[in-house]
């Protein structure tokens, strides 16, 4: 019986860090949930000139839904050729890693490419546009990855049996594998915006300003977020206001419902699609 | 050579013959498009900086925008600081957690917990910047008896509590992609659940778990408003050089802080790209190396009949 | 209960259940000692579910529920205070496809002793050798004990698992089908094996190869759809079947 309590002890011990995890997750969480009393629906709907943060949630949704569309289409593209069409060498192979490399790229380094290239060198300025490329850029490696892995799971004999009735390589893939991996596909494109929804670095110069502002008139305006504008406060403002605590919970929010959308989105669909276990 | 030269006209004649193709391909290369191109604006932004301070941009120990000096020997040393603090933590803390998730949880409770920690992942920087700020830095200003809370250390332990999540995913991942023959080899043979784990899993896993360090190291070393938020930003070493408790000045939170105020194609806008240029080196050769070390893992490991 | 002589596991009213799947139903059945015993049927009988509930194994597989006991020397392996690691020391098994573990020869052997504190130093590599020999393999790994386990061809790596197995010093030794992915000269050494390592140890092979039952075993039982259909000495079953059911397996009507 020796055998079976030393092995429990050392389980056990191995458990302590999973605790110390689970409060972490309660303390980030319980801290931000004391700032509940801050929001309500005026504070969500009034206007940024008048002491409401709308605007900044509308940006954040503009930054992110652009940044979406950029690197949802171009991502699925890039991981459909990655998949199905690339041939295995070295060039395949550095294709490969430079999605793994982009992905590390610090996100202020990010900016820094954001402002030199688009904001200057394509003199898009400060805008909203120029926000869309850059965070398209951090979403990019996500989406990939993401419709990689879903392509993968969809079996072969779909395409085959397209590919048998005479179509060519990329109707059989287009219609079979790649519509049967469209959950797998929005999932990673949701969890992308998860990632890009609280990004501060990478728009700090190219797509926001600290001037308050209402909402761009076109992309080629600078936006107001909700992640900017919560760092701004806090950094250049001192003391974060009761109103500070209202951004931070609307953006874990926003994060939080988009990652856990992500989840459940991921988990429902893995049950429902019959070839899956 | 021959080989080569032979193989790639073939590749274009039939990217020209099936237009898809061509749009798939440039999909596909943007990222390595993308890279280049960074590499090649950053350069070029940083140049002026090189050439006036050559590798004393990197090696000076002053960091002054007023007297136009650029050294930044103080904030790599603050980001090497606070990158290995907080890697202190969150290795042990996150390699035992995820042989705990994959090895001795039941099924029933791994998903849920694997999400939280999915959950703890997908919190934006700022947010943890934050609340250190408010609740961290003020619990450490007064348990050491401090003026501020904001130092080395208060840093670290913020960015182990953001790097924990990517270590427990990949060594997670490493962990239980060890082959199922084996462990039931070893159980047959009575061994108990915890000589299996460290007989046969972790052997196994080393080269991934290492690798998931590394990509730890990377996003540690890239973290920007978090530690911005609760670092203290001033541009010198620590008195003594171990001393978590003064504050620091990593390099990306100077990027981040002194951006807004640089004007365009001056000597500290072009100091800020030499950084900007730095951190991307940096980042790009751990992750290269990461990549490889998990090559030739999965090769050791995968080698059966 | 009361055990005969020559009986060394004596299972009784075995059922095991995968959620709601019924996989063994109600079987009883006694191995005889120092023998060998074939336990043959079509795919998906239970064949291997069944010898797994002899070392307990199936209990790592979810959803599993197994009711009736299986005393080995006298003892219930189900009750709660078996030490489940002894037992699985006392009951070696083969798998299906070769496992070895990606260490080297010498490594592999040893594992299982080192875990039980069986030995060390000299003692161990005279454990590892004589291991090696009564696998039939030493005299071929000898000079490379430290070379890797896959540096073996696929009938050598049966043959590491069955020293690896022999080296925790077992009493019975499960089989599972260990010749399905060698060739006919692997499986004809290995197939030798059996019968030598009858003469010290109670094997229970699965095999869905008649003439390999036929050839290997003194015993064979023969199950179908979870059931034990009949039991007995290998020559009485294969040439004077008892079942109908038998009769039509044996002359190839189904697999």
């Amino acid at each position: 019986m020796n055998g079976i309590v030393k092995e429990r002890l050392i389980f056990a011990t191995l458990g302590i860090p999973m605790l110390f995890c689970l409060l972490a997750f309660i303390w980030i969480v319980g801290t931000l949930l004391t700032g509940i009393g801050t929001v309500n629906w005026k504070l969500l709907t009034t206007s940024v000139l008048k002491g409401g943060i709308f605007e900044m949630i509308i940006g954040t949704m503009y930054l992110l839904l652009g940044a979406a569309g950029i690197a949802g289409p171009i991502g699925v593209l890039a991981a459909v050729y990655l998949v199905e069409y690339a041939p295995s060498g070295k060039l395949t192979r550095m294709l490969d890693q430079s999605i793994n490399n982009l992905a590390g790229v610090p996100s202020v380094v990010i900016g820094l490419f954001g402002y030199t290239f688009f904001c200057r060198q394509l003199s898009l300025g400060v805008s909203l546009a120029a926000g869309w490329l850059t965070l398209a850029l951090m979403m990019l490696p996500i989406v990939i990855r993401g419709t990689e892995e879903a392509i993968k799971m969809v079996p072969a004999s779909f395409k085959e049996a397209a590919l048998a009735l005479g179509a060519t390589r990329w109707r059989a893939v287009s219609s079979t594998t790649l519509s049967a991996s469209m959950p797998g596909i929005v999932t990673s494109v949701i969890l992308g915006m998860a990632r890009v929804a609280g990004e501060t670095a990478a728009i700090l110069f190219t797509a926001c300003v600290s001037v308050t502002r209402g909402l761009p008139r076109s992309p080629f305006e600078p936006v107001m977020a909700l992640s900017y504008n919560l760092f701004v406060q806090i950094v250049a403002l001192g003391t974060p206001a009761q109103r500070v605590f209202g951004i931070a919970l609307v953006l874990f929010s926003i994060v939080a419902s988009l990652a856990i959308f992500a989840i459940i989105l991921r988990t429902h669909y893995r049950r429902k699609q019959p070839w899956l276990r | 050579m021959k080989h080569k030269m032979l193989k790639t006209p073939k590749f274009f004649k039939r990217l020209k013959s099936q237009p898809i193709e061509v749009i798939l391909f440039f999909c596909a290369s943007f990222s390595i498009i993308v890279l280049f191109l960074m590499l090649l604006f950053t350069v070029k932004e940083g140049f002026f900086a090189f050439s006036k301070f050559g590798l004393n941009l990197i090696l000076g120990q002053r960091w002054d925008t007023n007297r136009n000096m650029y050294g930044a020997f103080p904030l790599i040393y603050s980001s090497f600081m606070v990158v290995s603090g907080a890697l202190m933590i969150s290795v042990p803390l996150g390699v035992s957690t995820s042989i705990f998730i994959v090895e001795v949880m039941p099924f029933s409770l791994r998903d849920i917990f694997k999400s939280t920690i999915e959950l703890l992942a997908s919190i934006p920087s700022v947010i943890y910047g934050f609340i250190g700020k408010i609740t961290l830095a003020p619990f450490i200003a007064s348990l050491f008896g401090l003026f501020s809370g904001e130092n080395a250390l208060t840093a670290s332990l913020i960015l182990a509590v953001m790097t924990t999540p990517t270590i427990i995913g990949i060594s997670g991942e490493i962990i239980a992609a060890v082959p199922k023959d084996y462990k039931e080899a070893a159980l047959a043979l009575g061994a108990t659940k915890w000589q299996t784990v460290k007989g046969i899993v972790l052997p196994l896993s080393k080269s991934g778990i290492l690798a998931s360090v590394m990509l730890g190291f990377g996003r540690a070393i890239g973290e920007t408003i978090a530690v911005l938020m609760v670092a203290g930003n001033v541009a010198k070493i620590p008195t003594p050089p171990w001393n978590y408790l003064d504050p620091v000045y990593p390099v990306t939170a100077v990027i981040a802080m002194q951006m807004g105020e640089a004007a365009v194609g001056s000597l500290e806008y072009s100091a800020l790209f030499g950084l900007g240029l730095i951190l991307f080196v940096i980042t790009f050769i751990v992750n290269t190396l990461a990549d490889l070390i998990v090559k030739k893992g999965s090769l050791k490991r995968g080698a059966k009949l | 209960m009361h055990v005969s002589d020559d009986t060394k596991i004596d299972i009784q009213n075995l059922n095991v259940w995968f959620f709601d799947n019924h996989v063994l139903n109600d079987i009883s059945l006694k191995i005889k000692q120092n023998a060998v015993t074939a336990i043959m049927g079509p795919s998906g009988c239970g064949k291997t579910t069944f010898i797994r509930a002899i070392n307990r194994m199936n209990e790592l597989i979810r959803g599993n529920k197994t009711t009736g006991e299986v005393y080995i020397n006298g003892h219930n392996i189900y009750d709660e205070d078996i030490d489940l690691y002894e037992l699985r020391r006392r009951v070696g098994m083969v798998f299906q496809k070769p496992n070895p573990f990606p260490k080297s020869i010498y490594d592999n052997v040893a594992f299982g002793p080192k875990i039980h504190k069986m030995a060390k130093g000299k003692e161990l590599d005279k454990i590892v050798e004589r291991s090696l020999k009564e696998a039939a393999l030493w005299d071929e790994v000898k000079d490379r004990l430290h070379e890797s386990a896959f540096s073996l061809s696929g009938g050598q790596q049966q043959r590491l698992c069955i020293a690896r197995a022999l080296a925790v010093k077992p009493e019975i030794i499960l089989m599972d089908e260990p010749c399905s992915a060698l060739d006919p000269t692997a499986t004809a050494k290995i197939e030798t094996l059996m019968r030598k390592l009858s003469d010290n140890y109670t094997v229970v092979i699965v095999t869905h190869n008649l003439q390999q039952a036929a050839r290997v075993s003194d015993f064979t039982a023969f199950l179908y759809m979870g059931k034990l259909v009949e039991y007995g000495d290998t020559e009485s079953v294969f040439e004077n079947p008892q079942s109908k059911l038998t009769e039509k397996y044996i002359m190839g009507k189904f697999g």
